[in-house]
């Protein structure tokens, strides 16, 4: 993979750091009266999610990472893998079921999805910002006071928990953001 | 505001700034920008320019990236104390704060040590209307205090080591480098509380033009909310210790692959009187008015 030196670095770069593949969030130029500059930088650590801050002398390069994101189709879960389709070629990738910690209550059959890859491995999945589940388990609304309370937790069909008003009940659909894991409106 | 307005505005603060110099008879001077020499400091760079002296005698001039040279030549020819403002140029600059050309006011103040300096400089800001409290810290006091570092006693793989665990860069030839990369990245950012800050004293690595006694450099530096205003020295005096300077860049700039510059020899023979004992400094007017308004 290519190198990239400071004067190249740009939101949404991809660079490997320690081990990971990073993504540039932000990168801020200094440069003192009497000294060289240094580019302070912010990135996402795209395995661990978490947020890291390195600074690199200007002009210094660093490894770029092989990332690439795709439009991929998840087709099914076998119990320990994800089954995604990439569309155009058809190619199918499989995702470990550790990948998928904060997605997995969102994913919906035949929903398109964004796939991280690195080194054509997926490493992350990122579902539609909106989407359809259906409610397995709740409290059966309009039950006593529950003026002011905002809703009830409901159990949808993959597992995830949402607060939704209180005159949802079991078997209706509704629509959730999966970015807040907010309740954003019945079918 | 309207455009008049603020064209005045610069202007009132101009006048200001003329009417200190006048009141305390520093004479007001104007020095070439077009010379013969690009700067030989490492991490700046003149912008060069072909010019035609004649039909078919073209010569490369290099615009000033500062007029500390040429005013130090008016200086060793018995200028006494003289200011300039005037714009500079400078290439491959970036960030935020920099731009390829600026205005600077230069001035020059026989018999002051740095300190005096310093002083003559809060009268001076003080006719601008900054009257905002003044701290000084050296700068092993200022690394100390908000980087907890023992600057004048750290060498330069210890340097690294501290370097790395602040997720900073350690690939760096010289220890000044990583000594200027920790001031800005651990230093800078806590002095933003202080509105009127002086750090002097630098470490020897870091002497630039300034006179070196012991273990430190008689230079210092402003800042103004954490942010770099300005750069001031006592002024080596003879034309060898200029010498041993500019030959010491030179050779870093070849180290580091940059643009090789020949030694100024037209400035080290007009120093054939030294200098005589003074300081100066350079101000960013630009990074001034920002802190002010």
């Amino acid at each position: 993979m290519a190198n990239y030196s400071t004067s190249q670095f740009k939101n949404g770069l991809k660079l490997m750091l320690d081990g990971n593949p990073c993504s540039i969030i932000s990168n801020e130029i200094r440069k003192p009266g009497k000294g060289q500059a240094s580019n302070k930088v912010k990135l996402r650590d795209l395995i661990t999610g978490k947020t890291l801050e390195k600074t690199f002398k200007s002009g210094e390069s660093v490894e770029g990472a092989d990332v690439m994101e795709l439009d991929m189709q998840y087709l099914y879960n076998d119990g320990s893998e994800w089954n995604f389709m990439d569309p155009d070629t058809f190619e199918q990738y499989l995702i470990n079921d550790d990948a998928m910690d904060d997605v997995r209550g969102y994913l919906v059959e035949q929903d398109m999805c964004v796939v991280t890859l690195w080194n054509d491995n997926p490493i992350s999945v990122t579902p539609p910002n909106h989407v359809m589940l259906e409610v397995v388990d709740t409290d059966p609304g309009l039950k006593g006071d529950t003026a002011g309370t905002g809703g009830k937790p409901a159990t949808m069909n993959t597992g995830v928990v949402v607060q939704v008003p209180l005159f949802i009940s079991i078997g209706e659909k509704v629509k959730v953001d999966t970015r807040t894991n907010e309740y954003a409106g019945r079918s | 505001m309207n455009m008049r307005e603020d064209l005045k505005k610069y202007s009132d603060f101009l006048q200001k700034i003329r009417r200190y110099f006048n009141d305390h008879n520093v004479l007001e001077v104007r020095t070439p920008l077009l010379l013969n020499n690009p700067t030989t400091d490492i991490y700046i760079d003149s912008i060069s320019t072909t010019v035609n002296q004649a039909i078919n005698a073209k010569s490369t001039k290099y615009l000033h990236t500062s007029p500390e040279l040429e005013m130090k030549r008016l200086l060793a020819n018995g200028s006494g104390d003289i200011y300039q403002i005037c714009e500079v140029f400078r290439d491959n600059e970036q960030g935020s704060q920099n731009f390829n050309e600026f205005t600077m006011l230069e001035y020059y103040r026989l018999g002051f040590d740095i300190h005096q300096l310093m002083d003559d400089m809060v009268q001076l800001l003080k006719t601008l209307g900054v009257e905002y409290r003044v701290s000084k810290l050296s700068y092993a006091q200022a690394f100390f205090e908000y980087g907890d570092i023992d600057i004048l006693n750290t060498d330069f793989a210890a340097l690294k080591v501290i370097a790395k665990t602040h997720s900073l860069s350690t690939d760096f030839e010289w220890i000044e480098d990583l000594q200027i990369l920790l001031f800005t990245h651990l230093v800078e950012p806590k002095l933003k509380d202080l509105p009127l800050c002086f750090v002097y004293d630098y470490p020897t690595t870091q002497s630039a033009l300034a006179i070196v006694e012991g273990e430190v450099a008689h230079r210092f530096e402003l800042y103004m909310n954490g942010v770099e205003i300005a750069n001031g020295y006592d002024e080596l005096q003879e034309a060898g210790a200029y010498r041993c300077c500019f030959v010491d860049e030179i050779d870093k700039r070849s180290t580091l692959g940059k643009t090789s510059v020949d030694l100024n020899e037209d400035f080290l023979l007009s120093l054939s009187d030294s200098l005589p004992q003074c300081s100066g400094v350079a101000i960013g007017i630009n990074r001034l008015l920002s802190q002010i308004n």
